[in-house]
């Protein structure tokens, strides 16, 4: 009975075909290279390109290899695997640079534009070839190599100072052995010429400020400068001139070029209020046209005449007087009022009628219009009550209004909010589940079916929809075995009875079957619809 | 493995003095048209060079297939979704020595298909 292999699997030699890998410098210009991908002992001598003896020590070997620093795998020695022990005991790193590379090797890297330093980056490379195994090479037309993709910036570190070691072990991978060895390669349209104009400009000079070191009370010095009234309004555009230069300034320190003219813009600004004020100064000695006569006549009748002078007291007193003596002196010719209360306080009838102490007129009068106006007000009111009804307004304040648990459930509006009864949503499942069982149990044998690729007990899972599918299809099928379709117009009576009946019996079964997969779903609707309640917009409306 | 399984000599042509290996070649792909013309190039060289050649065999191809729903949601009518990968196995057995199959396989490959081989005696 035993049927001889044609091939046994553990003696002999898999290979697998790879591409070619390129860095191993025995390729002989073939697109692909048989790889050992076993472990068993079984040597084939002549398969492999460089005759050696075990498939594995072809990677292990080539010092150049990008898989020579790689950590080895932990194999367990049990199935003999060939190259592994030896190469365990021999270290994880193996020596990655092999000296200077051969000129042409050297002549080819640089002329692809990479530098010159000693790396071989003719590993990374891989020749394109026409028909290759697992991988073509299309043209893209529209790829602008030379030019860095608009989401990335490249700038010129050629004359970033990396720090030189002490140790010149060329061994040692360290990254600042490849940079210091770096050559100032230009990468073209990669920087911004902006930046790169102002990375190589070590010029300053143009971001010095002119004016320094702004005095502290320049605003003062300079309305003691100009002198005159009529000069509040240049001081003032003085003033937010110089705040704007001296702000300027700041900002501008370290800004590209182009912020440079608007900062003259303002130096020069800067220099109109000092021309200005010395223009004004120059023309007070200038002769006063008519005109000017004229100008003056005019600015004091329409808009210097009354207060002007009284502002300008009140102006200058305000400034030296505190508040309260601010408030004795503008209340000084008011009538004060004498809150001391001698003895206990007097009703004004008792002042007016009473005889026993000396009073002062003017309480007399106070007392008696107090009185009086009294009167006044009741009347009024008596007399309004009458005529008028009363309006009474409630006022509607958040504490007052009163909410009943029976009312409102939340105060969102019915738009964005759904709310839903809260119940146990596990109930439907389980109601499909012990359907489900109690459907296998009832079923037929007492073998448990171990279907599908796990050989998990199909029947019993809650979400098996086979059986129920199966039901479905069943049933046409039978239907349509039953049902003989008779030409149209020779059907009895009865048969056409039955015909209809079948389709609503059909169509009722339809109704279930959908009434039950809304129930299996319900949960996921609710899901959904939460998840829309919160996240989505309100105009999604979910069944 | 009997070693002395040697391919029926014609007369007139030298004997091998290679080692004649069992080789089987199996080929697998996702794609059936690149697979079987690569399956006839094979056998075309093998037969060139009138090797003992067993082959095509087809292995029962293997469907893995992905049912879901289409709606990211549980609403709506349940529509399903059916994705399915499929890969194609050739299985093709030979006589001959090692040189000679890494000629055979030399030739151009296409696109997709995976080559392996095993070599016994």
């Amino acid at each position: 009975m035993g049927k001889k292999k044609f091939i046994d699997k553990k003696k002999s030699a898999t290979f697998q075909l790879f591409a070619r890998d390129s860095s191993d410098p025995n390729s002989d210009g073939t697109d692909r290279v048989f790889v050992r991908v076993d472990n068993n002992s079984y040597s084939v001598g002549s398969f492999l390109p460089d005759s050696k003896i075990s498939g594995n020590s072809h990677f292990d070997d080539d010092p150049n290899s990008i898989f020579a620093d790689a950590p080895d795998d932990m194999e367990d020695g049990d199935n003999g695997s060939f190259g592994n022990s030896a190469n365990f005991g021999g270290g994880f790193f193996s020596e990655t640079s092999s000296g200077p590379l051969p000129e042409d090797v050297r002549r080819e890297i640089v002329e692809l534009g990479f530098p010159d330093d000693g790396y071989n980056y003719l590993l990374h490379m891989r020749e394109i070839k026409s028909a290759v195994n697992g991988s073509g090479f299309f043209q893209n037309p529209k790829a602008k190599l030379d030019q860095l993709p608009h989401d990335v910036k490249a700038y010129d570190a050629s004359r970033v100072k990396v720090s030189e070691l002490k140790s010149e072990d060329r061994n040692d991978k360290s990254i600042y052995n490849v940079v210091s060895k770096s050559v100032g390669v230009r990468v073209q349209k990669a920087v911004d010429p902006e930046v790169a104009a102002l990375l190589d400009d070590s010029d300053l000079s143009r971001f010095g400020s002119d004016v320094e070191d702004l005095e502290e009370d320049f605003v003062v010095r300079a309305n003691l400068h100009e002198g005159g009234e009529d000069l509040d309004a240049d001081d003032l555009v003085e003033g937010s001139e110089v705040i704007n230069e001296g702000i300027g300034g700041y900002v501008n320190y370290g800004l590209v070029r182009e912020n440079v003219a608007d900062r003259s813009g303002v130096e020069k600004a800067i220099n109109a209020p000092a021309e200005a004020r010395g223009d004004f100064g120059d023309e007070m000695q200038r002769v006063r046209r008519p005109l000017d006569e004229q100008f003056d006549l005019l600015e004091r009748q329409e808009y210097g005449t009354d207060d002007e002078d009284d502002e300008y007291d009140g102006y200058i007193a305000k400034e030296d007087e505190f508040l309260a003596d601010k408030l004795k002196h503008v209340l000084n010719d008011r009538a004060v009022d004498n809150l001391e209360l001698d003895d206990k306080y007097e009703v004004p009838a008792d002042l007016l009628h009473d005889n026993d102490r000396p009073k002062n007129k003017e309480l007399l009068d106070s007392a008696a219009d107090v009185i009086r106006l009294c009167r006044e007000y009741g009347k009024k009111y008596e007399n309004e009550d009458e005529d008028k009804e009363v309006i009474i307004e409630e006022e509607s304040s958040d504490e007052s209004e009163k909410w009943d648990c029976e009312t409102i459930v939340s105060t969102y509006s019915n738009l964005d909010n759904h709310p839903a009864k809260i119940g146990a949503p596990e109930t439907a499942r389980k109601k499909m589940l012990a359907k489900a069982v109690v459907g296998a149990l009832n079923a037929s044998s007492h073998v448990i079916a171990l279907g599908g690729k796990e050989k998990l007990p199909v029947d019993f899972l809650p979400h098996s929809r086979k059986p129920a599918t199966e039901k479905v299809k069943a049933m046409p099928s039978l239907q349509m075995e039953q049902q003989k379709r008779k030409q149209h117009g020779q059907e009895s009576k009865e048969e056409k009875k039955e015909r209809k009946a079948a389709v609503k019996e059909e169509r009722r079964e339809a109704r279930r079957m959908k009434k039950e997969m809304k129930e299996l779903y319900r949960c996921e609707a609710q899901r959904a619809q939460k998840n829309a309640a919160v996240a989505g917009p309100s105009s999604i409306h979910l069944a | 493995m009997a070693l002395a399984v040697m391919k029926p000599v014609k007369p007139g042509l030298e004997e091998p003095h290679d080692q004649i290996h069992c080789i089987r070649i199996t080929l697998s792909s996702k794609n059936v048209k690149n697979l079987e013309k690569v399956c006839f190039v094979l056998i075309q060289g093998a037969k060139d060079k009138s090797l003992r050649v067993k082959g095509p065999v087809r292995i029962p191809t293997k469907v893995l297939g992905i049912t879901t729903r289409k709606s990211p949601s549980g609403e709506g009518t349940n529509t399903w979704d059916r994705f399915e990968l499929r890969i194609h196995k050739r299985v093709i057995d030979l006589f001959t020595s090692a040189d000679v199959v890494k000629q055979i396989t030399s030739i151009t490959i296409e696109l997709g298909v995976e080559v392996e081989v095993t070599i016994a005696d």
